[in-house]
């Protein structure tokens, strides 16, 4: 699947973004399949706004998204289920797990959402490389952010996906655990031929970019 | 799917406003029995109305003359035309006319112990419209005897009247129907002809002294004068005889009839009033047990608003949030559909134990119109249910 914006501006950041040079605002933009894409910016430049627009969380820009030459605007509420089950997976800032379900009842949710794509096992292992096993019954809201931080990534990584969205995914984790949730993301979009959409405020070597844009 | 659910369930806690929902749903069950009740009603009444099991049903028949005044003493016959008018009218099935005999007649005792003697005249009417059931109503010309039906008054005026103030043996039915009599028949000059008769059978319906038809037309072909053949007296057989239209049709072309029949009337305004306020009532009550149960599914959803908005984000789609919530209410709706439909046919099964024993047959099982009902309302509370919630998810997404 490709990802193309046109010219898009998000209306509350408009007067700001027309003033400086951007390399995804207000410009015509394709991101082809299986690209793993770094998108650097300071705070205050629209990371989040960039991935919610594209993941179709927000409508108020002007200029188009398109997913695969369809406006996103276009879509109903069932085919906008579809994409986010099979096509795009997400890592949010904020993270949003159910603080009431267990750190593994939040990643086996998204697993069972469509047809499983990987075994139950399959969490359990991911959940080892992160070192979150021992958190995985409790529930979210008393983990710690760092440890929610590696369950919204094991989450994102459970369901099938062409593109894997994530904004600032290694805010709250140290090198080490970064380096390690890097491998494990790197591994999961070769096995899949999925493209990385990722934003941060510093530059990184987690991923073997295909290009660096700033925002 | 499995899995889902019960994830699902751990995030949309249906719990919330248990009382309210309790309510909802005993309010629903007891709307549900009053609607089914209404339409089983109406149904068992029909088939009391109809029903072939019912041979002496509150189907009516009804004897029919001209009124006598003054201006038609001589002439109270009914026309052919008035006849087929009554045959075209919405609340007449069938139509029989009377035809009475034009000969003298009597009868007597052809026994030495128990004398009498009475001038008699015949009537005879169409064997449909008969409430005696008996195989010995035949007659031909080697009959042995001419069958008689009676009406059941005239035995109970004997017995009770007669009998008492003569010092004569009081008779029941099966005694009366054992005893041969002479039945002498008068030619245009007065010679009598001498025949056997016996009563076959006692009848509530008409007022007459009823012979076969076949005997009849024989009898005035033989003796009888040659006047007017048309009849005085028609019977009618109606689906109800409470009919407001029939009483106004008989004011209108001065036609009088038992007014007892007419009795029916009142038994039908009864069970109309029955039907109506059973069927309002359960319609109102349908319609607040509805309107209680969207407030539940409202307060369901709003309570878990975050939890849906990010389901809806995470991917789930509109359609899995709107099954799943349709598969923690519905269960409980089809249930109290059962229980009402249960609860009617119980009710249906008494009311025929308790009937039978009034010689009254309305059916075992329940009409399928009940049956239709129960879905229709089942299908609708299904309806309202599933517009409401994806009004109520559409508001989250």
């Amino acid at each position: 699947m490709t990802i193309s914006l046109h010219e898009v501006v998000p209306v509350p950041l408009k007067e700001k973004l027309l003033k400086q040079v951007s390399d995804i605002w207000n410009r015509a933009i394709v991101f082809n399949a299986s690209e793993w894409i770094k998108i650097k910016a300071p705070s205050g430049t629209g990371k989040t706004t960039f991935i919610h627009s594209l993941y179709k969380l927000r409508t108020d820009y002007t200029g188009e998204i398109k997913w695969d030459n369809r406006n996103i605007l276009t879509l109903s509420a069932e085919e906008l289920a579809v994409v986010r089950q099979h096509k795009i997976s997400i890592v949010f800032q904020d993270l949003r797990l159910f603080p009431h379900l267990t750190a593994y009842e939040n990643i086996e949710l998204n697993r069972v959402l469509q047809d499983p794509y990987c075994e139950k096992e399959q969490i359990l292992e991911m959940a080892a490389v992160l070192g979150v096993t021992h958190i995985l019954q409790q529930p979210a809201s008393i983990c710690s952010y760092g440890e929610q931080q590696r369950i919204a990534i094991i989450r994102a990584l459970v369901q099938p996906f062409e593109w894997l969205i994530m904004d600032e995914p290694f805010s709250h984790l140290d090198k080490t655990n970064a380096a390690k949730a890097a491998n494990l993301i790197a591994d999961a979009c070769k096995k899949r031929n999925a493209g990385i959409i990722i934003t941060d405020l510093h530059d990184d070597d987690h991923f073997l970019y295909s290009s660096k844009l700033a925002l | 799917m499995k899995g889902l659910n019960i994830l699902l369930r751990k995030l949309i806690k249906t719990g919330a406003g248990r009382i309210r929902f309790a309510m909802a749903m005993i309010g629903l069950s007891v709307a549900m029995v009053l609607i089914l009740s209404a339409v089983q009603l109406q149904s068992n009444y029909n088939e009391l109305l109809h029903g072939s099991a019912n041979k002496d049903s509150i189907a009516n028949f009804l004897v029919i003359n001209k009124i006598l005044t003054d201006q038609n003493l001589k002439n109270a016959t009914l026309s052919a035309t008035e006849i087929d008018d009554m045959k075209a009218q919405s609340f007449t099935d069938a139509v029989g006319i009377l035809s009475s005999s034009r000969f003298k007649a009597s009868i007597q005792s052809s026994s030495a112990q128990f004398p009498f003697y009475t001038d008699i005249a015949f009537e005879s009417v169409p064997d449909s419209f008969l409430d005696v059931n008996t195989q010995e109503w035949s007659w031909d010309e080697s009959s042995s005897f001419v069958p008689i039906i009676v009406p059941g008054m005239f035995l109970d005026i004997y017995n009770f009247q007669f009998s008492l103030s003569q010092g004569l043996p009081q008779l029941t039915r099966e005694v009366v129907k054992m005893i041969f009599f002479q039945v002498n028949l008068y030619d245009q000059n007065g010679t009598p002809h001498t025949m056997r008769g016996r009563v076959v059978g006692f009848s509530d319906r008409i007022s007459s002294l009823l012979v076969p038809q076949s005997f009849m037309d024989w009898a005035n072909n033989r003796y009888g004068s040659a006047g007017s053949s048309a009849p005085s007296r028609i019977i009618i057989r109606t689906k109800d005889a409470g009919d407001p239209g029939l009483a106004t049709y008989l004011k209108e072309k001065k036609l009088s009839t038992d007014q007892d029949k007419t009795r029916f009337s009142r038994y039908r305004q009864v069970v109309d009033l029955v039907v109506k306020i059973s069927g309002v009532t359960g319609l109102l009550m349908l319609v607040f047990a509805i309107l209680i149960f969207t407030l539940f599914i409202q307060l369901t959803i709003s309570s878990c608003k975050d939890e849906i908005k990010l389901l809806l984000t995470l991917g789930a789609s509109p359609k899995q949030l709107l099954f799943f919530l349709m598969r923690q209410f519905f269960p409980s709706n089809l249930l109290i559909i059962f229980f009402s439909v249960a609860t009617v046919c119980t009710l249906q099964y008494l009311a025929h134990l308790f009937l039978q024993d009034q010689e009254v047959y309305i059916p075992v099982y329940i009409s399928l119109p009940t049956l239709l009902t129960a879905f229709v309302v089942l299908l609708f509370i299904w309806t309202v249910n599933f517009i409401n919630m994806r009004k109520y998810i559409k508001i989250n997404y």
